[in-house]
């Protein structure tokens, strides 16, 4: 499979750990990735703004995908998967913004397609490697691992959008980590959000939710948690520090990408999926599978 | 004492570009599952009924409506298809073009937009090993930046009001 990729602002400013770790693993697993020809927003924080030009923003990438040729476009951020496809929805359902959208979309030399198939990491390994591609392709498995997954937000809701997986129950990220010999826990917290939006306007309480969550992981004594979002990965893992200070308790818990992780079963090396640049203890959880 | 303004009450639902807010029986099954409940008090049900009341002006200029953590569980869960998170973002637009206060790393993140695409600046950054890095000592490509006409193009977009 061939797919463009767009990656957002987050992963291409300072979650490069993800963007290795993605142009790492997928081709091992047949899927070719091409780069739009443009670095731009999907919209997401335009949304609080303008939400006509952030709906434009979101219709501009899918139109930048359609130029290149391909029909499959990846978008690993979680929160671009959502406002991508909410601009979509809108245009498909109402005629006159969507008039106004390609009349824009004209005046840059582009169109508007709407056969572009979003996909994100977590279903495009799930739905279209599947499990057994991957699990074929594990060459270490990660056993002995005991490790929680948070799926994010923004990918499992809302269903009328056609989301992930399911809204209140998503099983895809906990089963592609149980393909790599790793237990994935159930917890009481998962669905819990990780307060990245309010980075915004209200940091403190941002921190404390993902210190909240944080907390409540260390208390279960995993060895680790697995995202898929760079937002999530920014707050749980960057700023875990921040994070453990309006909670009032020392937190080491291990984040990674779920890419990441899959690298590592797959053989590849730690500075190559970006390991070195986790800020949270990362070591801890690799030192149990690589020794 | 406030009152009701008829008027910024049709502008929220033109926004919305659909009047189910209308609907909502104020079953609070919104509020109960609120991320922003417990710690900034975010009462969803509470704007509802007070947009459908007409106290727009007031939500408008308020701080809470910058408290949504857009987790989108409302969304998910409202009966009634009346979905707070898209009031709360149709009040926050209006917030904007009526110059109120606004949070300044929204307005900050659009002008980065418009001026190099992205919302964001590249960084630098530093390992648990004090060893910075970019994207080109990580050997990542080069970023692209957008056409000439986006520029234009999205400032057109930024004056588009709906209603």
């Amino acid at each position: 499979m061939k797919t463009a990729v767009f990656w957002g602002c987050r992963i291409l400013t300072s979650q490069y750990a993800y963007e290795l770790s993605v142009r790492e693993v997928l081709p091992r697993l047949g899927v070719e990735l091409v780069d739009l020809p443009e670095a731009v927003c999907c919209g997401d924080p335009v949304k609080s703004v303008n939400d006509f030009a952030a709906t434009y923003l979101g219709v501009r990438v899918l139109a930048l995908a359609g130029a290149t040729g391909l029909t499959d476009l990846l978008v690993p951020c979680n929160r671009c998967h959502f406002v991508i496809s909410e601009a979509r929805k809108v245009v498909e359902k109402d005629e006159r913004f969507r008039q106004k959208i390609v009349g824009l979309l004209k005046e840059e030399g582009l169109e508007y397609r709407s056969d572009v198939k979003v996909w994100h990491v977590i279903d495009l390994l799930h739905d279209h490697v599947g499990l057994d591609g991957v699990k074929g392709a594990v060459v270490k498995p990660l056993k002995g691992l005991k490790l929680a997954s948070h799926v994010g937000c923004q990918l499992v809701r809302y269903s009328d959008l056609g989301r992930v997986d399911d809204a209140e129950s998503p099983r895809k990220l906990d089963e592609l980590v149980g393909a790599l010999g790793v237990e994935s826990v159930d917890y009481a917290e998962k669905l819990d959000c990780c307060g990245s939006a309010l980075m915004y306007s209200h940091v403190d309480s941002a921190l404390s939710l993902a210190g909240g969550k944080l907390k409540a992981l260390q208390n279960l004594s995993v060895d680790g948690l697995v995202v898929s979002c760079p937002d999530c990965a920014l707050i749980f893992d960057a700023k875990q520090k921040e994070a453990a200070s309006t909670v009032g308790v020392k937190l080491n818990v291990p984040v990674v990408y779920y890419t990441q992780l899959l690298g590592l079963a797959l053989g590849v090396g730690q500075e190559k999926l970006g390991l070195h640049l986790n800020q949270s203890t990362v070591d801890l959880l690799v030192s149990k599978v690589l020794c | 004492m406030a009152k009701p303004n008829r008027e910024s009450r049709e502008k929220i639902l033109a926004k919305l570009r659909s009047r189910e807010l209308v609907n909502c029986f104020q079953c609070i099954k919104c509020t109960s599952g609120c991320t922003a409940l417990k710690l900034l008090e975010l009462k969803p049900h509470e704007v509802e009924k007070l947009v459908n009341l007409g106290f727009v002006d007031e939500l408008a200029s308020s701080d809470i409506i910058w408290t949504c953590v857009t987790c989108l569980k409302c969304v998910q869960r409202c009966p009634q298809k009346a979905s707070p998170y898209h009031v709360i973002m149709a009040l926050r637009n209006l917030a904007v073009e009526r110059e109120v206060k606004v949070p300044e790393a929204y307005m900050k993140a659009v002008s980065q937009v418009l001026e190099s695409g992205l919302a964001e600046a590249c960084q630098k950054v530093t390992t648990k090993k004090m060893k910075t890095f970019d994207r080109e000592s990580l050997k990542l490509p080069k970023l692209a930046s957008p056409k000439e006409s986006f520029q234009a193009v999205f400032l057109k977009a930024l004056e588009e009001r709906e209603a």
